[in-house]
């Protein structure tokens, strides 16, 4: 307790010293290696974390400084819960609101809830785990699994930037996703993430780690139930996709207006593999930047589609980089985003070609509702080959006046018109999401959309 | 006095331009009405200054069922029952028929959602749609008779008491328009007054010649009206001819 009320004191005041944020670092890294009774070399990756916090760039244009950010260790992770039922009620009806319960009872294929820091829901199916898909927390991983060591931050740096390191320096909480050469798993995989407590970062750490010709969908949810106050999510996704696999991962966000959002992902799409990330930011948080970067073998294929809802004063930024590094291998990255209010978008998609018959492709479709709401857009087109098949392509506009007076001769008003043809801008790149979703994806643009004629 | 539209002295501008110049018309409840006229003498923006399209500045009447709509929207002007098909009806990206059409009638018509699908896919088999059809965005990709049947369609589902149709056969098949004007009759028959701007007779061949009133339009005015013998002479001889005939040339 002493410990809690010494921290947020600390965070108020907003005025650590290296000292002082080395001493808090340090704390969480020893309150987390002891929770989590981890091996050895997951705490010493933390104190190399830590050495590059202090020495990693730092060029987040939205967050000045990373210590007001800093991670509080829980005393207790909470306790292990087995089923939807035994969930605090506040976050049951939450995920009944967002559809989850209703797809969960539906498949039962594999449902894990992180709340903070830690799983409280891990419920699939036992015959899933026979026939060789692992879903375990990310902690219960490193613990359990040795071979862990090859995969856990090889596609980072902690020295990459300040965030990075930090991350690695207290990461809490996510998965392992493991899945059995061959084995196709038939129905999605959900995990959510609720940030419950202010004043905390939280870092998730996941790893997709898809052996040869296996076939998975994973979704991740993201929200916060309660109002919490400057909070920072810093998650971050290593996907290791074998020959001939298939790996889906959607990301659904709908955070609050004042979470700051990280997302850092990096895929190595195997030969002939395909890697297909569809990003929906209904709620992208006060701020969202992110940058993933796959890199694609013989004959692979990645896709990474965003569809982004800017609201508010939200700042967005999404990078993308896709490494065509083998012959035949292939890139789409696909963007669109509505833009409202004062909020400002920014698309920077780079598709690199390396090698020879590969094909990549930008499209960067934006709606600006409101004359405050600003895009920009920079597709990078690079090649180093001379045999290499790229394009990018982007439309900025408004809603066209005729369109919205043919759906008003019907006698829709303006408002449901819009929602219409919004809900309509983004339809074509929800076409991997499962509709149980997709149908609340709508919803929630409708409540956005309304109450602003 | 008791027409459902009653025009007065109406004067359409674009900008600063005058393209409708004084038009008087009376359209009574199920009355059926057809405009004619050479290309730019202003049938389009009659239909949709009629309809309220936001680029024209209106003067004059435009009392639809005892009110003066001039200053409505184009939603209120549809909720109270005024219908305008399209003569290049907008693709909407994304949004699927079936979706946008149980909207409508949830919206505009109080139909509840559990009995709209039926609804909407019994009409469209009338108007040779499939399901299939009704699953595709919004006349993304579709032909012109395709594009025109799905205007009838919208007609069909909301039930107005007045629908002007802009040129429904143009660009459209043997059959799809021997449909339209089978489907024109039908909902004329149902008492529902149609205002049919066409520059070809075949339009009107299921509907009942005693019934047409025809009106000629040149350079945004009404030039003559009569019966649906003017259809054929215009036909036969041309614009030019009838209006040298007529003294129709100012």
């Amino acid at each position: 307790m002493v410990f809690r009320r010494f921290l947020r004191s600390v965070v108020a005041m907003s005025d650590l010293t290296p000292q002082d944020a080395r001493a808090i670092i340090e704390d969480q890294i020893e309150t987390l290696r002891k929770r989590n009774r981890e091996p050895e070399w997951v705490t010493k990756l933390r104190y190399k974390g830590l050495k590059a916090f202090f020495e990693a760039p730092h060029t987040d244009p939205v967050i000045k400084d990373p210590l007001d950010y800093i991670a509080k260790s829980e005393e207790n992770p909470m306790p292990e819960i087995k089923s939807l039922d035994d969930l605090p009620e506040e976050m049951r009806s939450l995920l009944d609101r967002l559809g989850i319960a209703e797809v969960e009872k539906k498949y039962i294929a594999g449902l894990a809830v992180q709340s903070d820091t830690s799983i409280v829901l891990n419920d699939f199916m036992k015959a899933w785990r026979d026939k060789g898909l692992i879903m375990v927390s990310m902690e219960e991983a490193v613990r359990e699994f040795p071979a862990m060591k090859d995969k856990f931050m090889h596609l980072f740096n902690p020295y990459e930037s300040k965030l990075a390191a930090y991350h690695t320096a207290v990461w809490n909480g996510g998965v392992f996703l493991h899945v059995k050469s061959g084995l196709k798993v038939p129905v999605p995989m959900h995990l959510f993430f609720l940030i419950q407590d202010s004043a905390m970062a939280q870092a998730p750490h996941i790893i997709i780690d898809a052996e040869p010709k296996s076939e998975i969908h994973l979704i991740e949810g993201c929200t916060s139930p309660v109002l919490v106050h400057h909070s920072l999510h810093l998650d971050m996704t290593e996907a290791y996709i074998g020959e001939g696999a298939k790996v889906k991962l959607s990301v659904l966000q709908n955070w609050p207006e004042y979470v700051h959002t990280r997302p850092m992902t990096r895929a190595i799409v195997g030969k002939n593999a395909e890697f297909l990330n569809t990003t929906v930011g209904l709620g992208t948080g006060k701020s969202n930047i992110a940058n993933p970067k796959y890199h694609v073998h013989r004959g692979g294929y990645a896709e990474l589609n965003g569809i982004i809802l800017g609201k508010r004063d939200f700042y967005i930024d999404l990078g993308g980089e896709i490494n065509l590094l083998e012959e035949g291998a292939r890139g789409i990255n696909a963007s669109k985003s509505v833009i409202m209010d004062s909020s400002k978008v920014i698309t920077r998609g780079i598709i690199r070609a390396k090698a020879p018959k590969t094909k990549g492709h930008i499209s960067c479709d934006a709606l600006i509702l409101n004359p405050q709401a600003k895009m920009e857009t920079y597709p990078g087109l690079i090649s180093e080959v001379d045999d290499a098949e790229l394009s990018h392509e982007a439309a900025i506009g408004k809603i066209r006046e005729e369109e919205l007076f043919y759906l008003m001769s019907r006698g829709l008003k303006e408002e449901e018109a819009t929602q219409l043809i919004v809900k309509g801008f983004v339809d074509p790149l929800l076409k991997d999401i499962p509709m149980e979703f997709v149908i609340e994806i709508r919803k929630i643009i409708e409540m956005t959309l309304s109450g602003s004629f | 006095m008791n027409a459902l539209l009653s025009v007065r002295n109406l004067r359409v501008y674009v900008e600063d331009k005058e393209i409708i110049r004084g038009i008087d018309l009376n359209v009574g409840k199920g009355e059926f009405h057809v405009i004619m006229g050479p290309n730019g003498s202003g049938k389009s923006t009659l239909a949709l200054a009629i309809m309220g399209h936001p680029r024209y500045r209106v003067e004059g009447d435009l009392i639809y069922m005892g009110e003066d709509i001039k200053e409505l929207e184009v939603d209120s002007r549809a909720r109270r029952g005024i219908f305008l098909a399209f003569q290049h009806p907008e693709e909407v990206e994304g949004v699927r028929i079936i979706d946008y059409l149980r909207l409508v009638l949830e919206k505009v018509r109080g139909v509840p959602r559990e009995k709209s699908y039926d609804m909407v896919v019994d009409k469209a088999k009338e108007v040779n749609l499939t399901e299939d059809d009704l699953r595709r965005y919004i006349n993304v990709g579709f032909s012109g008779g395709e594009r025109k049947r799905l205007e009838i369609l919208q007609a069909l589902l909301l039930e107005p008491s007045l629908i002007i149709l802009d040129e429904p056969d143009s660009g459209v098949d043997v059959d799809s328009l021997s449909l339209i004007s089978a489907k024109l009759r039908e909902m004329n028959d149902q008492g529902r007054a149609i205002l049919l701007i066409t520059h070809y007779g075949r339009i009107l061949q299921h509907i009942d010649p005693e019934r047409v009133k025809v009106h000629i339009l040149k350079d945004g005015k009404i030039a003559l009206s009569g019966g649906e013998e003017l259809v054929k002479r215009i036909e036969r001889d041309g614009f030019q001819k009838v209006f040298e005939e007529c003294g129709c040339h100012e």
